[in-house]
């Protein structure tokens, strides 16, 4: 048996999946703020009852946590202090000197998580070819410790200038405070994170240090909570790229889980892409609060290693804390069911980017709020039904809803309650299609080559329309897309990236040098999945190269396997770049000097085998079975409502077709097919809208 | 005049072609070469409807290219009319009194047409380190600031025009560099009009004249609304610019009557031969600009909501000089105008202006030859304290009113042959206040080059510091040093292989007086070590305690 656990805001998902048959069960109990593995230890508990299964036939716990994420955000971690070379203890603190909103006067600077009387300096420099400037004093480094002992830190980060080309002053650092501070722990940037860019460095390396002892409390528990209940397993966790690592990994880099929820949704919907030979597939999670975008392309979830993690205003990047991390590539904004709607001083709808909170909510929860949010629009337009929301556990007030967007949208701007709904609507469509158009863009890939999974909440709502806007033809709304999060820790391969840093123009690289140090990562990475107990054979390997012309600040990933370096060929490597560059941009830039910035490798275990969990197949209906009766919904085309069909998701079987105007109700979701769409139900339960061609 | 165009749709297509025009920015940064537009986004991307007139733009943009792009379109426009406009074809100029008011920022638009008929201009305006000349802080007159592109079409019908690109490249160090990012631009271009052709189909609408006109009459009436709120009257202020051989007043009345209001630099001091001179069309655009940030900052930022304002420059006057003025530096008067502005309003407005900055901006350029033996010619930006706010402290080190990032150190030293040797906040450079100003910062730079380097400096707040606001004290000056050595703020050096050159940016203003200050967030200074004891009992009048 496997075991998936993703801790959310309020609950805490679970899926459980038998290998042998493929069938899956599901389970949610509320989350424990308080300590949040009392909640995941509750719920394995009880599907593993419910289900009657033993817990010695448990072989994987795998587990995703906003533990992290949420330390950072509330600024919970440990007190922290940053040693750095001597003259630069301030970089933390400037940043990067821009404003992340150009109107504002009255934005506020990004609190480092250490304080500047924490953060000390050592003597030493080490110059951008790694040659050492300075020695390190020695001397210089006991003091550090001297002023940091009884100062109640839990926690030292250690980021030098140039330490990613050169580790060999942060390691000596290193070995020096593990035996002056023995209660703390260490994090060092080389280590963390070996690429070039000290402020972003210094920032993630910070982190890394700041949740690192809360993470390895809370690991802990947890795994000797599992032993407890009689399940002899090591926990695996995911981290923000969808790969799954060992505990023992995940502890030493927790800054790498940071994301780890939102990357468990994108690889149930790559997962969905693999299953239906859909190589494309644009991941949209949209919740209460938020909306992200992902792509995954060739059937591969797109990376990155720029996050930022607590933006303290609007989303907007700049305002939160940068962190260089291997990722899912997803963008996030402030679009989610409880944003909020307003008239804006030019008279026009503005929906987020903030929203309700969970209490008093959308007008609509009933619990006195009276904000008219995205949820209650869709109420009015009849796309929610106020007795069927999280499959009939909360009634929603429509008139309520039709109050808040009365008094906030349709008498100050002269408009029908519903008009003034569907302008929310649609509003809050354009700037998630808007979001995600850019993100395709900067990728250099067009959407229509896409097909739209969605889930969160409010996903299903909204897919058919922000596709449509987006040129997309196709959306598949996955089974369970309520614990996708979950489901998607048991669909994602375990896998870690390795990287060095060091800026050389290709034609002074020393293509030797890069070849050994590329297979001396594979060998670390190779060995650390071993060590996982995963059989070597199984392996995939991907070794790349960020890439970039001199004088240029974006950098291409290429894949560069080792042998194309082997012969000394230059050319070759530079053939290489060029492609990636011209598949970015359309062309490339004869004449100029391209350079190598970092190299990585990804070491990746097999997928796992989820194949068996086809359903059974229908005779291929119209879904009357399934239907519950009828409602109406407005539709944009018509500018009215139509009568549309009402269909319970649990009662359609495999084969069953039928078209737009529906909606198709589950439990955390409803599905809306838009007038004109054909869907139909996959061997796998998903369920799959055609949409009609020109529709925006 | 009921508007066809219902709130909704108008929403919507206002969304798309901001969105468009981001789109523009993204395709066009990721594919240029100069740092200053990738790494600080120095540049706009508009949309000019058939009237000229500016409505839609990208998100970030940077705020003096907004205000200018409008003016310069109309003067292009002068030199080659509408009517002698054919699609494919690309217009350019960096003449400083059409553009953004110096030769580096170049200026392209590409009309663009449907069904025949010109519906509006694409615009862009972005900056290029190396325009040619041998741009100097002593520069008596802008031939020597390097070369002026006129009008010129420099794509006719698509076809990239042979001459005008040859004399380009032939009068600019980086021709790549320069050439790439026009080109970056052409191609930028391609895809904005692919792109609003059809959204112009999807929506169903034969051109935009609808749109700019709602959009420009709405944010018209935002601004007069907001305007409308301030009390009449007419008042005045000014602040001291270092200037060259002696200080330049910078004056300003700003006269507010009903929805409307007029700031008038009359009794400005007059220009002068070194390129500090502020071109009309740059004075007008960070006015605006500090107009807007102050009474109306959510609104869009178009021709619309600068109806209601009128700036006014008495022509010789360091704010709107006579050609052939030097004006490669107008930032150095430029950006004291939102100061200006603000301390005009803490009249009438305390709650809305922030005290000033470490600004204008500072700057460094180094040339020389790199380790690999080129020539090279880097800059470096380094930004003072964020003036005091009426409920917040300002930041340190944060860009305003330009916003301009850092380049990361690890990143300049491996394109320089320079070692930076510091960069740290400056204690006690704040100035004191019931809310403080923020820091400046003190960065070292050391030659490790076996050839001479030259570096270039222009720096203000030399000798008169950011002031502060209504009781708040004024930050601390900035200072220019070469080996410890004080040098001038304004100049070229020569450094050789150890020789070690450090500036220390000027700290924010504060704002109310210092006595105010709530004890524990001064406590937070002096335990963070930004404010000193010492100066915690001088500016705060703090009592010392033993530890």
């Amino acid at each position: 048996m496997r075991i998936g656990v993703d801790i959310g805001g309020t609950f805490t998902d679970l899926v459980m999946q038998d290998p042998a048959t493929g069938q899956l069960r599901n389970g949610k109990v509320l989350t424990t703020p308080d300590d949040p593995s009392r909640g995941v230890l509750e719920g394995i508990g009880i599907i593993l009852r419910e289900n009657g299964v033993d817990p010695a036939a448990v072989d994987h716990v795998i587990h995703g946590t906003t533990l992290v994420a949420n330390a950072l955000i509330e600024r919970k971690g440990v007190r922290t202090a940053l040693i750095t070379t001597a003259g630069f203890r301030d970089v933390l603190q400037i940043g990067r000197e821009w404003r992340y909103d150009t109107y504002d006067l009255f934005i506020s600077a990004v609190e480092p998580l250490v304080p500047r009387a924490l953060r000390l300096e050592v003597t030493e420099r080490i110059a951008h070819d790694g040659a050492v400037v300075v020695a390190l004093d020695e001397a210089s480094v006991q003091q550090a410790a001297r002023d940091l002992a009884g100062q109640d830190i839990g926690a030292v980060a250690v980021c030098l200038l140039h330490a990613f080309r050169n580790p060999v002053h942060e390691r000596r650092i290193k070995e020096i405070l593990q035996a002056a501070l023995p209660d703390c722990t260490i994090s060092i940037s080389s280590e963390v994170m070996p690429e070039i860019g000290e402020y972003e460095r210094a920032s993630t390396t910070v982190a890394n240090a700041y949740v690192q002892p809360i993470f390895h409390r809370y690991i802990r528990r947890l795994s000797a909570g599992i032993r407890d209940m009689g399940i002899d397993r090591d926990l695996f966790l995911m981290q923000s790229d969808g790969g799954t690592v060992h505990q023992s990994t995940a502890a030493a880099f927790p800054i790498r889980l940071v994301q780890s929820g939102p990357a468990g949704g994108v690889q149930a919907t790559a997962l969905i892409g693999r299953l239906t030979g859909e190589p494309n597939i644009l991941c949209f999670d949209m919740g209460g609060t938020t909306a992200k975008a992902a792509l995954i392309e060739g059937q591969v979830p797109s990376r990155s290693t720029d996050f930022e993690v607590a933006r303290i205003y609007r989303f907007k990047k700049g305002s939160g804390l940068p962190l260089k991390v291997p990722v899912i590539d997803m963008i996030e904004i402030g679009a989610g069911g409880g944003s909020i709607a307003r008239v804006n001083r030019m008279g026009l709808i503005q929906v987020g980017p903030d929203s309700s909170s969970a209490v008093p909510g959308p007008a609509c929860y009933g619990q006195g709020g009276t904000d008219a949010t995205v949820t209650d629009a869709d109420l009015v337009l009849g796309y929610l039904d106020a007795d069927a929301f999280l499959g009939g556990a909360m009634k929603l007030d429509r008139a309520a809803a039709e109050r808040a967007i009365e008094e906030r949208i349709a008498r100050p701007l002269g408009l029908s309650v519903v008009e003034a709904a569907w302008g929310i609507h649609q509003t809050v469509n354009e700037s998630m299609a808007q979001a995600a158009g850019i993100h395709v863009l900067e990728k250099g890939l067009r959407s229509s080559d896409f097909a739209m999974a969605p889930i969160g909440g409010a996903g299903p709502v909204h897919a058919c329309a922000v596709a449509g806007k987006m040129g997309m033809r196709r959306v598949i709304c996955p089974a369970g897309a309520g614990v996708a999060s979950a489901f998607g820790f048991l669909a994602a391969p375990m896998s870690f990236e390795f990287v060095r840093g060091g800026v050389a123009e290709i034609d002074a690289l020393d293509l030797g040098a890069l070849r050994a140090s590329m297979e001396e990562l594979e060998r670390e990475a190779r060995a650390l999945l071993r060590g996982s107990g995963l059989d070597e054979a199984a392996f995939s390997v991907s070794h790349g190269c960020s890439m970039r012309y001199v004088g240029q600040g974006y950098q291409v990933d290429v894949a560069v396997p080792p042998a194309l370096l082997g012969d000394g060929d230059r050319a070759s490597l530079l053939a290489a770049f060029e492609a990636g560059y011209r598949a970015l941009y359309g062309r490339t830039e004869a004449g100029m000097p391209a350079e190598v910035v970092s190299w990585r490798v990804v070491v990746t275990g097999p997928y796992p085998d989820l194949a068996p969990m086809r359903a059974a197949a229908g005779e291929g209906s119209d879904g009357a079975a399934a239907r519950k009766g009828a409602r109406l919904v407005f539709d944009g085309e018509a500018g009215d409502f139509v009568e549309a069909g009402v269909y319970d998701r649990y009662g359609l079987r495999v084969g069953d077709r039928l078209s737009g105007p529906a909606i198709v109700e589950e439990r955390e979701s409803t599905l809306v097919v838009p007038s004109g769409a054909t869907l139909s139900v996959d061997d796998y339960g998903n369920l799959v809208v055609i949409l009609p061609e020109a529709r925006h | 005049m009921p508007s066809r165009l219902g709130p909704i749709q108008l929403g919507i297509l206002w969304q798309r072609l901001t969105g468009l025009m981001d789109e523009v920015a993204q395709t066009f940064v990721r594919t240029s070469f100069s740092v200053v537009v990738r790494e600080n986004w120095d540049l706009t991307c508009s949309f000019l409807d058939a009237e000229g007139r500016q409505f839609a733009q990208s998100s970030r943009s940077i705020p003096s290219f907004i205000g200018t792009m409008p003016r310069t379109l109309r003067a292009v426009l002068k030199r080659y009319p509408r009517e002698t406009l054919e699609p494919g074809d690309v217009l350019i100029s960096n003449d400083s009194w059409l553009g953004t008011g110096h030769l580096n920022d170049i200026s392209m638009f590409q009309p663009v047409f449907r069904n025949g008929q010109l519906i509006g201009y694409l615009g862009g305006t972005f900056h290029t380190v190396d325009i040619g000349g041998a741009p100097r802080p002593d520069a008596r007159d802008s031939y020597e600031e390097g070369l002026t592109i006129p009008v010129a079409k420099i794509k006719r019908r698509g076809e990239e025009n042979e001459d005008v690109i040859a004399f380009i490249a032939a009068n600019v160090r980086e021709p790549e560099e320069t050439l790439g990012d026009i080109r970056a631009q052409f191609a930028a271009y391609d895809i904005a009009t692919e792109r609003l052709l059809k959204l112009l189909d999807e929506e169903g609408i034969e051109d935009l004249t609808e749109v700019a006109e709602e959009i420009l009459d709405r944010s018209e009436r935002s601004m007069r609304e907001m305007i409308s709120a301030i009390p009449d009257g007419t008042f005045s202020d000014e602040v001291t610019a270092d200037g060259f051989d002696h200080p330049l007043s910078i004056r300003c009345t700003i006269r507010k009557q009903g929805s409307e209001l007029e700031v008038d630099y009359t009794g400005t001091a007059d220009q002068i031969d070194r390129p500090v001179n502020s071109p009309l069309n740059f004075t007008f655009s960070y006015s605006v600009y500090a107009l807007k940030c102050a009474l109306d900052p959510t609104a869009p930022n178009n021709d619309g909501s600068l109806r209601p304002i009128r700036i006014l420059a008495p022509e010789g006057c360091l704010l709107n000089p006579r050609r052939p003025a030097p004006v490669w530096g107008r930032h150095l008067s430029g950006h004291y105008l939102p100061f200006v502005i603000y301390r005009t309003l803490s009249q009438i407005i305390p709650g809305k202006i922030a005290a000033e900055s470490g600004s204008p901006l500072w700057n460094v350029y180094f040339k020389g030859t790199d380790r690999r033996r080129r020539k090279f010619v880097r800059m470096f930006f380094m930004n003072g304290g964020h003036g005091a706010r009426p409920t917040m402290d300002g930041p340190a080190c944060l860009s305003f009113p330009s916003n301009v990032a850092n380049t990361p150190i690890e990143e300049f030293e491996n394109t320089t042959p320079l070692l930076v040797r510091e960069k740290a906040l400056i204690p006690d450079s704040g100035g004191a206040g019931k809310y403080r100003g923020g820091q400046g910062q003190r960065i070292s730079f050391e030659s490790v080059s076996d050839d001479p380097l030259t570096f270039v400096i222009r720096h203000e707040r030399v000798k008169f510091p950011p002031g502060g606001l209504l009781g708040g004290s004024a930050g601390s000056c900035g200072v220019d040093r070469l080996n410890g050595a004080i040098i001038p703020s304004k100049t070229v050096q020569v450094m050789k292989r150890g020789d070690v050159v450090t500036f220390d940016t000027p700290g924010g203003g504060g704002m109310y007086p210092a006595s105010e200050r709530d004890p524990t967030a001064l406590a937070r200074d002096i335990d963070d070590g930004l404010v000193t004891p010492a100066a915690a009992a001088s500016a705060y009048g703090a009592q010392p305690t033993d530890n």
